[in-house]
């Protein structure tokens, strides 16, 4: 009896007691690389972001706390750190849903990797992509091309303004000048990882593969650079109103072709007559 | 002369007393399921009356049937072009509420409801929805309500009736009515089998019954709207239309249909025809006033033997041939020329006959001078001011055939395609067999009057007799004469029953029963 429970146990403490006793550093690595690698480094690089070397002797340790949780509520609260850092690197960092446990994990992390002065997570450097690449990113980015891994194509949620891409979706940001504004380390990043929480859902189980990174980020940079040349026609209003005239044209021509189809019952003018219980 | 045989139908209306026994009597067997509950292959009208769906016989309305085109007939409302650019809306289906929407009561609530002050009632239910409803039509709504302004008089067989006869009709001392069971009638020039765009409607080659093959229906209802009786119905649970079947499981039996078998009046008879096909599409084709006597002519002699030889080369059984020659409806049809087809206008040559009804014709109406009379009711008295005396008491014992009650052009509206002569020879013959027996059992009829009407109408004592014996004292085997199905000679046109011989257990289609363990 007594070794049996105690057996029993063992097992349950090694199944439910483990994960909380594991130290903190190694979730929040594995946080770091999921969520913040794509725009910062461990380093003193700038990505998109600033580089995070000494973040957590920089800043006030409940404030960073706040920050990492929810950025944009501390945006928009008008903080100062928060509008200085808006105004310098002109795109706001998103809220990822970071909870409490996380945060703490995640600056216990970038402590760690200061101590260590740790330069892990710099991206690799990026080969100019070939004309081909640039072709396969265009297909890919319409969706005439499939994802290796079944994820969505680019422009059910995003518009690039470019000759060859037709109808973007508008769920998500323009990606005309995503280049420019984020430098080819952080699109590259961003595909790789998605760092927001619709995409990150997206492409959760469908991840791109490396060369459709590849291919998307030189269609991305392609499209930034020659924007100025490409305006495509946009039909706007027009488009939308000649599908309502297209649908009342094709309700007006039924209506003519089965003008003698039977209306209502061949006894309604005696239900009509009669008289309803409810 | 293309020799074949068909399985064929005699309804005696004098007989049908209007119980519904035929119609419960197929329900419970083929249509008790979600889907069809609305459905009745056999159904019960009384006439005059709108029938079931409302005003079936107004094909302006449902556009069935055939319509003549040039030197031949196209269908009103289906067939390729019109089939084809209706395919995904049919614009003159009947809806639910033009057949009846089907309900039932909440009965449990009788007996489950928590006592209190007042009586429970078991509210209507739709079969449908499963929702309270109200009830706004039936199967046989003009069983209920024959006689009223919405239901009799929209009747659409009164459409060539004069105002006159039409007022008279329905004055209440004249007010008469009549039964019309009608089931499918198993055309021989079928508008349901024409119109199916997905080749699922045929007519069985051995005994011409009309049927829907359920696995390669797909639900377009072109037959629905092609069929002129509104005898093919949709399914809306299977998705797939359905018609009465003949209850061929049975017939191949050997055993009647089952609204036949159970029919309380013993209105109807059931026997094979040879017809002779290769004058379908000429008859089909006739003039309006033509296409019933075309479709007489069509009907072979069974006992005729250059008739025995082509039916015999076209691989008819001689158990049939045999069948054809005891069958009561060639009798009816051919022999006596008693029996006529519903609506032969629409031009599908159905092949359920019907011995126009007698009885409204017994008392007649005679106009009078009542002013003596009416001179003597006070300001309170309750009578009608017209001139009309309700007659049983004419001199020659069942009055004239002319003073009917039911005016003949309405029965000549339903059974001839207008044709008053062909309604009114078959009811002098009806008469002159009664004459004929009142005179055999009673004797009160002058032997005079019985030979004058027996010769007017050509029976002799001898058919007169027949007629009487078939009508009244038949018995099962003499209103059923069923041939043999020979599903064993079927059978082996498609499989090979030597694969299973020496097997083990019943049943060569699907596999046996693993008995026991």
């Amino acid at each position: 009896m007594r070794p049996l429970s105690l057996g029993i146990g063992l097992v349950l403490l090694s199944v439910f007691g483990m994960p909380n006793t594991l130290s903190a550093e190694v979730s929040g690595e594995a946080i770091f690389q999921q969520r913040c690698s794509a725009c910062h480094s461990t380093g003193s690089d700038r990505l998109v972001g600033p580089g995070l070397a000494d973040v957590t002797s920089r800043r006030d340790p409940a404030w960073l706390k706040r920050f990492i949780m929810a950025p944009d509520q501390v945006l928009a609260s008008g903080d100062s750190i928060a509008t200085a850092l808006f105004q310098e690197y002109g795109v706001a960092m998103p809220n990822l849903g970071t909870t409490d446990a996380e945060a703490d994990a995640l600056i216990a992390f970038l402590g760690a990797a200061a101590a260590t002065g740790g330069e892990r997570t710099q991206p690799k450097t990026i080969a100019v992509a070939t004309a081909e690449q640039i072709l396969l990113g265009q297909d890919l980015f319409q969706g005439t091309k499939r994802l290796t891994n079944g994820g969505p194509t680019c422009n059910s949620c995003h518009e690039v303004t470019n000759d060859a891409v037709i109808g973007g979706g508008v769920l998500a940001r323009e990606l005309t000048t995503v280049f420019s504004r984020l430098g080819g380390p952080g699109v590259r990043a961003i595909l790789g990882s998605p760092p927001f929480p619709v995409m990150q859902r997206a492409y959760q189980a469908r991840p791109l593969t490396d060369p459709e990174v590849a291919a998307l980020v030189g269609f991305l940079q392609q499209a930034d650079a020659d924007h100025a040349l490409h305006q495509p026609r946009d039909y706007g209003v027009k488009l939308f109103g000649s599908g309502v005239i297209g649908a009342l044209l094709l309700l007006a021509l039924y209506s003519l072709l089965w003008r003698g189809r039977s209306r209502g019952a061949v006894h309604q003018a005696i239900y009509d007559r009669q008289i309803s219980s409810t | 002369m293309d020799v074949r045989s068909q399985i064929s139908m005699v309804f005696h209306l004098d007989k049908c007393i209007g119980c519904h026994t035929c119609s419960i009597a197929c329900k419970n067997i083929w249509t008790d399921r979600k889907g069809a509950e609305y459905m009745w292959w056999n159904n019960v009208e009384t006439k005059p009356g709108t029938g079931y769906p409302g005003k079936w016989e107004n094909q302006e309305i449902y556009k069935g049937g055939w319509v003549k085109k040039g030197d031949g007939i196209e269908l009103k409302g289906a067939g390729k072009a019109k089939g084809l650019s209706n395919i995904f809306h049919n614009p003159h289906l009947p809806s639910i509420d033009d057949y009846y929407e089907p309900f039932t009561y909440k009965y449990l609530d009788l007996v489950e409801s928590p006592a209190g002050d007042d009586q429970p009632t078991a509210r209507p239910i739709s079969m449908i929805t499963g929702e309270p409803m109200d009830i706004k039509m039936g199967p046989n709504w003009d069983d209920d309500l024959s006689g009223s302004p919405d239901y009799a008089r929209n009747d659409p067989n009164l459409e060539k009736l004069t105002p006159a006869e039409r007022e008279a009709m329905f004055q209440l001392e004249r007010m008469a009515f009549f039964y019309l069971p009608r089931i499918c009638n198993h055309c021989l020039n079928p508008g349901c089998v024409a119109s199916c765009p997905s080749g699922a409607i045929y007519k069985r080659g051995e005994d011409g019954i009309v049927l829907i093959d359920q696995s390669v229906c797909r639900g377009w209802r072109m037959c629905v709207t092609a069929c002129p009786y509104k005898k093919t119905y949709y399914n809306w649970s299977t998705g797939k239309s359905e018609k009465c079947i003949l209850c061929y499981p049975r017939i191949e039996a050997g055993h009647a249909p089952a609204c036949m078998h159970s029919c309380v009046g013993r209105i109807r008879y059931l026997g094979v025809l040879l017809y002779d096909a290769d004058q379908i599409q000429s008859a089909a084709s006739a003039d309006d006033a033509d296409v019933m006597h075309r479709q007489m002519g069509m009907i072979l002699d069974p006992r005729d033997p250059a008739v025995i030889a082509a039916a015999k080369a076209n691989g008819v059984a001689d158990s049939t041939i045999d069948a054809a020659q005891r069958s009561p409806v060639y009798q009816f049809v051919k022999e006596w020329k008693l029996a006529l087809p519903l609506h032969p206008e629409f031009r599908t040559l159905p092949m359920l006959f019907y011995v126009p009804p007698l009885l409204p014709v017994m008392a007649s109406v005679k106009e009078v001078d009542n002013s003596a009379q009416a001179e003597k009711m006070n300001a309170t008295a309750k009578y009608w001011p017209d001139s009309w005396l309700y007659d049983t008491t004419t001199k020659a014992m069942f009055g004239t055939i002319d003073d009917a009650r039911f005016p003949l052009q309405y029965m000549a509206n339903l059974f001839s395609a207008g044709d008053t002569k062909e309604v009114a020879d078959r009811l002098k013959k009806l008469m002159a067999v009664r004459l004929h027996r009142r005179q055999v059992t009673v004797g009160d009829v002058k032997p005079e009057t019985v030979a004058e009407a027996l010769a007017d109408t050509g029976l002799t004592p001898q058919t007169a007799d027949d007629i009487y014996y078939l009508t009244s004292l038949a018995r099962f085997d003499d209103r059923f004469v069923i041939p043999a199905a020979h599903r064993e000679q079927a059978i082996e046109m498609m499989e090979f029953t030597g694969d299973v011989k020496g097997n083990t257990g019943f049943g060569f289609k699907s596999g046996t029963a693993q008995r026991g363990a």
